[in-house]
C-alpha cells in the first residue's frame, strides 16, 4: 500500500481544485461576475421559477430567485436592506413602493434604454401608477393589474327566472331579496369585504365609484363624507347585511383568495372581487362547481366605474449589476424580446392581467382567456377602471388598513352610515 | 515551570462563560437592543443616524425620541380598547386551560386499558402548528362548509348554519377555546409530570385517615402541585398575551376590531403601518404586564408553599 505524505496530499487537492476551477471556465459560457438576485411574495413561486430558469437559459442570466410568505414580505425586504444586502429586482405592492422610492431603496428606471418605448405601449391610468407621487419619474414596472368585476351564477339566475343579471345596484339588491326569498340561495351575495388589504377596501373604492362618489380629493384627503355616492353605496351595504343576504362571516375571511373560493360552491348568485379570480371560478372544473363558464361577468353595476391597481417590480437603487438587473425587469415587466414572455405567462396561467392591451390580441391570449371570460366585456370594463393617486400617500398603509374596522362598522350597524364616513375622514387626517 | 492554579470561582466562570455568552447574543442583546428601539424613530430604510459597531457590523440606534412612542401607543384608544380585549381573553385561555389540563392529567393519572396510547394521542394538538389548527377549526366552525354545522344540521338541531365568526364576542370566545385545544395537552402534560413526583407515601397516609378522592386531591394532590400551578400559570399567561397566530388565521382582528389584541394591534403596527418604534412600545407594555402577573401569581400561590425537604 503507498503510503500518501501530508506534502503529497495537499499539492494533489490543490492540483484536483484547479482542474476543477479550469474545467469549469473552460466547459461553461463567459458569465457575469455577479449575479443577479431575485425576490416576491409567495405566489405560484414554481411558475416564478420557470420563467428565472428560461430566462437564464435563454438570456444569458445569472439570475437567484427566492420567495417569501405575503404576509411578511415588505418588512423582510427591508431587514434586509437594514443588514445591507441588496436585491438587485423585487415585487413591491402599491401601499409600500413611495415609501421605498422615498427612502432611497429603489431607482428611477426613465434613464434605462427602452423605458420610452414601454411607455408607450402601457394604458395611461396604469403609467400613471407607475410613476412617483410628483409624477416626474417611472419607478416601476408592472407585475399584474387588477380590477374589481361583477360576476354572476348564471344556471342559479335562471333557476329563478332572472333573465339577465342586474344592471343597477338596486336591481341587484331585488334579485338577491328574491333569490332568498323563494329559497334558492341563503345568501346570495358574496362581496369581498373580508379583512385583508386587498378586501373590503377596494371593494369600498368600487362601489363608491360606481356610485359616482370620489373617496379621495386631488389632494388626497378623503372626501367620502361629503359624497352622496359613498353613503348611497354604505346604506345598500348595510341594507343586504341586516337582510341576511351576505355570508356573515364575510367579514372575518382573511383574503380574497378564500373569499373567492366560497363562490366556487354555486350557492351564490353574485360575486364581487378582482377579475383574475373569475379564471378559477368559471375555468376549473376540478375545482370549481361553477365551471366551465357557468360563472359569467357583467359590467358593474350603477355607472360601470370600477377601482384598477397596480403592483410593480422594482430595481435596488443600489444594484451593482443594472445592466443585468434592468434587462431583467424588462423581461419581468416589460417586453425584452417582442415576446412579452413573463406577462403573457402570467394571463395564461392565472388571468392575471396586464396594462399592455396590445397583448389582448394575441391568438393565444384570446383562445386562452375565452375559455373562463368574455375578453371582449372584460377590456370595456378596465375602460371604466379607475386609479387612485392616494397610494402614494406615506400615510396609505395605515389608513387603508385601519379604515377596514371603520367600514365594518358601519356595514354592522354599529355605526351610522354619515357617522361612519365622517370617522373616516377622521382616521385619514389622524394618521396624514 | 508551574503554571498559577486558578480559583475554583475562577474555573467556574470558565465553564459557563461560553454559556454566558450564548446567552447574551442571542436573549439579552435582542432584548436591550428591543427595548431601545421602542424609545426610538425606527425607519429600517434610513440608516445614516448614530450607530453601534461591533465586530465589524453596524447597527444602528437610530434618534433617540424618549417616551413619545409609549405616549403614543398608550394615548391611542385602540391600544385601551385591545388591552381590555386581551385581559379578557387571557383570563378566559389561562382559566379553562389550567381546568382542562387539570382534568385531563387526573384521569390520565389513574390507571387504565390504553392509558399510554392516550398519552400520545394527547400531544397531538399541542404538537400541531397553529396555522393548522387555525385552518383545522375553521373547517369545523365555517358557516358555509364547517363539519359541526353540517352535524347539527343533519341532526335537526339548527334551521341553517350558525356563523360562529359574525359577532365580535362570538368570534373571540371561540379563539380562546381554539387556542385552549391547542395548549391545553400542555398544561396536562406539566400537571401529570408534577402529580407523578407526589409520593406515594403521602396518599397512603392519607387513606389511613380515612381520605376519599376528593379530599386526598384537595389535601394532597393541589398543595404538592402548587409549584406547576405557578409554572402553569405564567406560561399560559405569556402564551395567552403573546397568541397571534390563531388571529392571522382565523379572524385577522375582525370583523372590525372585535378580536384585535394588543399582540395584533403591536404586530399590525410594525409590519403592516412599519412603525417599528410605537409597535414595540406597544409590546413592550405586555412584556411588562406579562411580568407583573408573574409576581402576582408568585405571591398568591407560592409564598406560603415550602418545598420537602
Amino acid at each position: 500500500m503507498t503510503i500518501m505524505n501530508r506534502r503529497t496530499f495537499l499539492g494533489a487537492a490543490g492540483l484536483s481544485a484547479a482542474a476543477a476551477a479550469l474545467g469549469e471556465g473552460a466547459w461553461r459560457p463567459a458569465r457575469a461576475d455577479k449575479p443577479v438576485n431575485f425576490s416576491g411574495w409567495v405566489f405560484k413561486p414554481d411558475t416564478v421559477k420557470d420563467y428565472v430558469d428560461f430566462f437564464n437559459k435563454n438570456h444569458g442570466g445569472q439570475v437567484k430567485y427566492d420567495a417569501i410568505p405575503w404576509a411578511t414580505y415588505h418588512p423582510t425586504m427591508e431587514t434586509r436592506a437594514l443588514a445591507g444586502e441588496v436585491v438587485d429586482v423585487m415585487y413591491c405592492n402599491s401601499s409600500n413602493r413611495e415609501r421605498w422610492f422615498d427612502n432611497g431603496l429603489i431607482r428611477a428606471l426613465d434613464d434605462l434604454p427602452g423605458m420610452d418605448e414601454l411607455k408607450k405601449k402601457i394604458a395611461p391610468a396604469n403609467l400613471d401608477s407607475l410613476k412617483s407621487k410628483d409624477g416626474s419619474k417611472i419607478v416601476a414596472l408592472p407585475y399584474f393589474t387588477s380590477l374589481f368585476i361583477l360576476m354572476y351564477n348564471e344556471p342559479m339566475l335562471q333557476q329563478a327566472g332572472i333573465k339577465a343579471p342586474a344592471k343597477s345596484w338596486d336591481e341587484l339588491v331585488e334579485h338577491c331579496t328574491k333569490l332568498k326569498r323563494d329559497k334558492v340561495s341563503d345568501t346570495p351575495y358574496l362581496p369581498n369585504w373580508n379583512n385583508s388589504g386587498s378586501g373590503t377596501m377596494p371593494q369600498f373604492l368600487s362601489d363608491c365609484f360606481s356610485e359616482g362618489a370620489s373617496v379621495f380629493d386631488a389632494k388626497n384627503r378623503v372626501i367620502a363624507d361629503q359624497e352622496p355616492g359613498a353613503a348611497r353605496a354604505m346604506e345598500r351595504w348595510q341594507k343586504v347585511y341586516r337582510d341576511g343576504l351576505v355570508n356573515p362571516e364575510v367579514l372575518t375571511k382573511t383574503s380574497s383568495t378564500d373569499t373567492h373560493r366560497l363562490f366556487w360552491t354555486g350557492r351564490y348568485a353574485y360575486h364581487t372581487n378582482h377579475s383574475y379570480y373569475l379564471k378559477t371560478i368559471a375555468g376549473e372544473p376540478e375545482n370549481s362547481k361553477l365551471a366551465p363558464k357557468k360563472a359569467k361577468m357583467a359590467m358593474y353595476p350603477g355607472n360601470g366605474t370600477t377601482h384598477m391597481f397596480t403592483d410593480f417590480y422594482v430595481v435596488n437603487a443600489k444594484t451593482k449589476v443594472l445592466e443585468d438587473a434592468w434587462k431583467f425587469a424588462k423581461f419581468l415587466g416589460g417586453n425584452l424580446n417582442g415576446d412579452w414572455h413573463v406577462q403573457r405567462q402570467w394571463c395564461l396561467i392565472s388571468g392575471l392581467d396586464n396594462p399592455y392591451p396590445e397583448m389582448y390580441d394575441h391568438p393565444e391570449i384570446i383562445q386562452s382567456y375565452e375559455r373562463w371570460v368574455d375578453l371582449k366585456l372584460l377590456r370595456e370594463q378596465y375602460k371604466k377602471g379607475r386609479t387612485i393617486t392616494a397610494f402614494k400617500e406615506p400615510w396609505y398603509a395605515e389608513y387603508d388598513s385601519k379604515a377596514i374596522a371603520v367600514v365594518h362598522n358601519i356595514i354592522r350597524g354599529t355605526s351610522t352610515v354619515p357617522k361612519g364616513l365622517k370617522d373616516l375622514a377622521a382616521l385619514q387626517r389622524s394618521v396624514a | 515551570m508551574v503554571r498559577p492554579s486558578l480559583s475554583e470561582r475562577a474555573v467556574a466562570w470558565w465553564f459557563v462563560a461560553p454559556a454566558l455568552l450564548g446567552i447574551t447574543l442571542v436573549v439579552v442583546f435582542p432584548l436591550a437592543y428591543s427595548l431601545w428601539l421602542s424609545f426610538t424613530d425606527v425607519n429600517l430604510l434610513r440608516t445614516t443616524g448614530p450607530a453601534l459597531e461591533l465586530a465589524g457590523m453596524r447597527i444602528p440606534l437610530f434618534r433617540w425620541i424618549g417616551g413619545k412612542n409609549y405616549v403614543q401607543a398608550l394615548t391611542d384608544p385602540l391600544y385601551w380598547d385591545s388591552l381590555w380585549r386581551t385581559l379578557y381573553f387571557v383570563a378566559a385561555f389561562v382559566a379553562e386551560a389550567t381546568l382542562v389540563g387539570l382534568g385531563m392529567a387526573l384521569v390520565l393519572n389513574e390507571r387504565f386499558p390504553g392509558r399510554p396510547l392516550m398519552r400520545s394521542l394527547l400531544l397531538i394538538p399541542w404538537s400541531l402548528s397553529r396555522i393548522v389548527v387555525g385552518l383545522l377549526w375553521i373547517g369545523i366552525l365555517d358557516f358555509e362548509f364547517g363539519a359541526l354545522n353540517g352535524l347539527l344540521h343533519r341532526a335537526g338541531l339548527v334551521d341553517g348554519s350558525i356563523a360562529f365568526f359574525k359577532e365580535g364576542w362570538s368570534a373571540l370566545n371561540v379563539l380562546v377555546a381554539v387556542y385552549m385545544w391547542n395548549q391545553a395537552p400542555f398544561v396536562t402534560l406539566l400537571f401529570l409530570a408534577g402529580m407523578q413526583s407526589i409520593s406515594d407515601d403521602l396518599y397512603a397516609a392519607a387513606e389511613v385517615d380515612g381520605a376519599g378522592y376528593w379530599r386526598r386531591l384537595w389535601y394532597v394532590t393541589l398543595p404538592a402541585l402548587r409549584p406547576i400551578v405557578f409554572l402553569v400559570l405564567v406560561l399560559a399567561t405569556v402564551n395567552g398575551f403573546l397568541m397571534l397566530d390563531l388571529i392571522y388565521v382565523l379572524t385577522m382582528g375582525g370583523p372590525g376590531y372585535d378580536t384585535t389584541t394588543i399582540s395584533w394591534h403591536g404586530f399590525k403596527t410594525s409590519f403592516t403601518f412599519f412603525k417599528f418604534g410605537p409597535g414595540t412600545a406597544i409590546l413592550y407594555t405586555l412584556t411588562g404586564l406579562c411580568l407583573l402577573l408573574t409576581v402576582v401569581y408568585h405571591r398568591l400561590i407560592l409564598r406560603r408553599f415550602e418545598p420537602e425537604g
